[in-house]
């Protein structure tokens, strides 16, 4: 049987058995639904469905590659994107470890040129280094680095959407994407009527973007630049997201990394030197007014690090987008062969997607694989293989096949 | 909510208009009556002083009460009547802008009250934020709803103290979002149509008031692009940014400014631009002629200027976000060059 012949095959017999997992979003009937098959590879939007139980047999019946369902409300959500009428919309943020500078450095991933075939490792480069080409095709690969850079960026805009939103746990849903990322879905009534551009501004507060250190803290004399004080540790929001930023860095920053943003040789002698001293004055004031010849400025460089640290790296145009399409939870990612699930927001440190997304738990199949890195489902770990004929678990196959590294051997 | 009278002199808007003409006796049909004189003539005060001031701004007449109260729906009902946009918006915003004024005296227990009356989510907090105390706590979409129109740093989210959902304000600042909210109110009242019901001598009084007035309220007079220029190839932010100036709503500095230099680069008279602010409630001909003519940079410093990149319009929010048709554009202005470049090839 051909490779996708096999996963619809598969994919069929899941839906058929756990379609009634699939759990529909509120006010189904509101919702806009979209999906991609996997013969016709076509999309199918504009869908509507009454209840719970319309839209599980219809998945069943077309067996997606990926199921999607509408952040927004409508008052006739089959109608076209003009005539929907819009009600409001879900708060969503999307966390991708594509939009992550993982230390893995993405060197699992794949691509070659579309113009002139050229391949390489890693990050996509600007220009193609061969032909100057801008087109790619890629091959994306989710690592254990990937999946843990991800997960921390969620823990972040966790705090920041219970701490400094107030949103309570019961309001936001936490999942696993499917892939390499986490979706955070945030129902409530108070923000479902936000245009983007107020949408705008949550993803700015969340991300530390136009952030001005002088309003969370820093305070100085503007004839000599000198630093009075500056906030503390222990506060709130992002005055204390600043602090622990600056503490964090301080703490552990090389010359490299003073050098990298930009500090003069005399500076950073001087933090270097006074290290012990610098994290010992933050029981009392802080190092604020503690280091000679750093004034506002120079501050505000550092400062702009523990920003970049603190923030949490959410996709900007998720969460603006106020028509946006999510993936459904409970259904199959159709590249990965994992579901999208969901779990309580207090159990995300002790996730494992690798585990909890698992869809296909019977059965082993042999494939042959062209290439692939080492990787794990569940407790074990397969590979790295090249052109290897290998019986392997459902899981394990499944995720080569979805991932087109793979073909079924009959 | 319990108003006195002074209360209510002060925030006329607080009271269903309707309701209030009914329990001062006023039948709309009846307005021409003589003994009702003093209170259309201060209505009719209200409005021309909207239209004479400059910012606009209605004045609060103390211990006045008898007209101050029933006069704000009378001039609701005239300035609605009037059918100008022009005169609507200028009106909201001074009545807005007289509410503002008396706000920020206010004790914060009435404050409060007054907001609450427009359904914010609002206290008095407690706790410190940075050692600092403040007057007020208000729900994050409250805030942002009201927000909206400034660009002003210390207004973005980012820069304020947010906690558990709360936004911390100074009372001058609450007063300038409730500004706003109280604006929108009254413009929305200002929709009705009551030109049918009106008696023709008060007819007759507001558009001897429109004609005295027409050169300042000179309605759109903005007559279209040159043949060079192609509206249709005006990359979405720029589109938005113009609807919203020919439609008088309120834009932004930035806004501003990055709507006026993209016209001046795209080869716009200065006299052409200015035209194209004038639906604005606050329009001030020469101030606004001064400032286009700077970024044009026949004036100041001589430094033409121009528009701010997609990257800056995004983090301000001028960015109506990602269209297909700003793939691998990163300035307004390039943006418009290859609309044109495609539009010269089909044509």
């Amino acid at each position: 049987m051909d490779r996708v012949s096999f996963i619809r095959s598969k994919f069929a017999e899941f839906y058929e058995e756990n379609a009634s997992e699939i759990k529909p979003p509120s006010s189904i009937s509101q919702r806009e639904f979209g999906f991609f098959t996997f013969k016709e590879n076509i999309v199918i939007r504009h869908k509507g469905f009454a209840t719970a139980d319309a839209l599980r047999s219809f998945i069943k019946q077309i067996v997606p590659s990926h199921a999607y369902y509408s952040a927004a409300y409508y008052e006739m959500p089959e109608e076209k994107m003009e005539n929907k009428g819009w009600l409001g919309a879900d708060l969503y943020f999307d966390i991708d470890a594509d939009h992550i500078p993982t230390e893995c450095g993405k060197i699992h991933d794949t691509w070659f040129c579309r113009d002139c075939g050229f391949q390489g490792k890693g990050v996509i480069p600007q220009e193609c280094p061969s032909c100057s080409g801008k087109k790619f095709e890629e091959q994306k690969w989710p690592c254990e680095v990937c999946l843990e850079s991800a997960k921390y960026e969620a823990i972040k805009l966790l705090d920041f959407l219970m701490e400094d939103f107030g949103f309570s746990p019961h309001e936001i849903e936490v999942s696993f994407s499917g892939h390499r990322g986490y979706h955070v879905h945030v129902e409530s009534e108070e923000i479902r009527e936000l245009d983007s551009v107020a949408r705008k501004e949550i993803v700015d507060y969340i991300t530390g973007v136009g952030l001005e250190p002088t309003y969370h803290g820093l305070q100085g004399s503007t004839y000599r630049s000198t630093v009075i004080s500056g906030p503390n540790l222990d506060e709130v929001g992002w005055r204390g997201r600043i602090a622990r930023g600056t503490h964090e860095f301080l703490q552990s920053a090389s010359r490299d990394d003073l050098e990298d943003i930009d500090l003069s040789k005399k500076v950073i002698d001087e933090i270097l030197s006074k290290r012990s001293k610098i994290l010992m004055s933050w029981e009392k004031r802080g190092p604020w007014s503690l280091i000679k010849g750093v004034g506002i400025e120079t501050w505000k460089k550092i400062i702009k690090r523990s920003i970049e640290s603190q923030s949490a790296r959410i996709d900007t145009v998720v969460t603006t987008d106020v028509h946006r399409l999510i993936r459904l939870p409970n259904t199959l990612h159709g590249k990965t062969g994992w579901l999208k699930i969901s779990f309580p927001t207090d159990e995300i440190e002790r996730f494992d997607p690798l585990s909890s997304a698992v869809a296909f738990k019977r059965g082993e199949v042999t494939v042959y694989v062209k290439r692939a890195p080492e990787f794990r489902i569940g407790e074990e770990t397969f590979g790295p293989f090249e052109n290897k004929k290998v019986e392997l678990p459902m899981a394990a196959a499944m995720f080569l096949l979805c991932k087109d590294v793979a073909e079924v051997v009959d | 909510m319990t108003l006195t009278r002074t209360d209510k002199a002060k925030y006329p808007f607080l009271t269903d208009a309707a309701e209030e003409v009914k329990r001062e006796d006023l039948d709309i049909q009846s307005l021409d009556n003589p003994e009702l004189e003093s209170i259309i003539n201060r209505a009719i005060e209200r409005i021309e002083e909207a239209l004479k001031t400059n910012p606009p701004q209605v004045t609060y007449r103390e211990r006045e009460e008898d007209t101050e109260i029933p006069s704000f729906p009378v001039a609701i009902i005239l300035a609605a009547a009037s059918g100008s946009n022009y005169i609507k918006r200028r009106y909201a915003l001074a009545e807005a802008r007289r509410a503002y004024e008396l706000l920020r005296e206010e004790k914060k227990e009435k404050f409060l009250e007054i907001a609450k009356a427009f359904n914010w989510r609002i206290k008095c907090p407690e706790n410190t934020i940075g050692g600092r105390r403040f007057d007020f706590a208000l729900s994050f979409p409250d805030y942002l709803r009201n927000a909206r129109a400034f660009h002003e740093s210390r207004f973005k989210l980012v820069n304020r103290p947010l906690l558990k959902g709360e936004v911390y304000l100074t009372k001058r600042e609450a007063a300038r979002l409730l500004r706003e909210e109280i604006q929108r109110r009254i413009e929305e009242r200002l929709n009705a149509d009551v030109r049918s019901i009106l008696p023709e001598n008060l007819l007759s009084r507001i558009e001897k008031l429109k004609e005295k007035y027409a050169t300042h309220a000179k309605e759109i007079v903005f007559e279209g692009f040159s043949k060079e220029m192609r509206e249709e190839a005006f990359p979405p932010c720029i589109a938005q940014l113009l609807s919203a100036a020919k439609a008088g709503r309120h834009i932004s500095h930035l806004g501003r400014f990055t709507l006026t230099s993209f016209l001046l680069n795209i080869g716009m008279k200065p006299s052409d631009v200015v035209d194209i602010f004038r639906s604005s409630s606050d329009f001030n001909e020469r101030l606004t002629r001064y400032q286009v003519e700077h970024i044009a940079g026949s004036r100041g410093s001589g430094t033409k200027y121009i528009p701010p990149s997609c990257e800056t319009l995004r983090t301000h929010g001028l960015c109506p976000g990602s269209y297909d048709s700003c793939k691998g554009i990163k300035h307004p202005l390039a943006g418009y060059r290859r609309r044109m470049r495609t539009f010269k090839k089909e044509s």
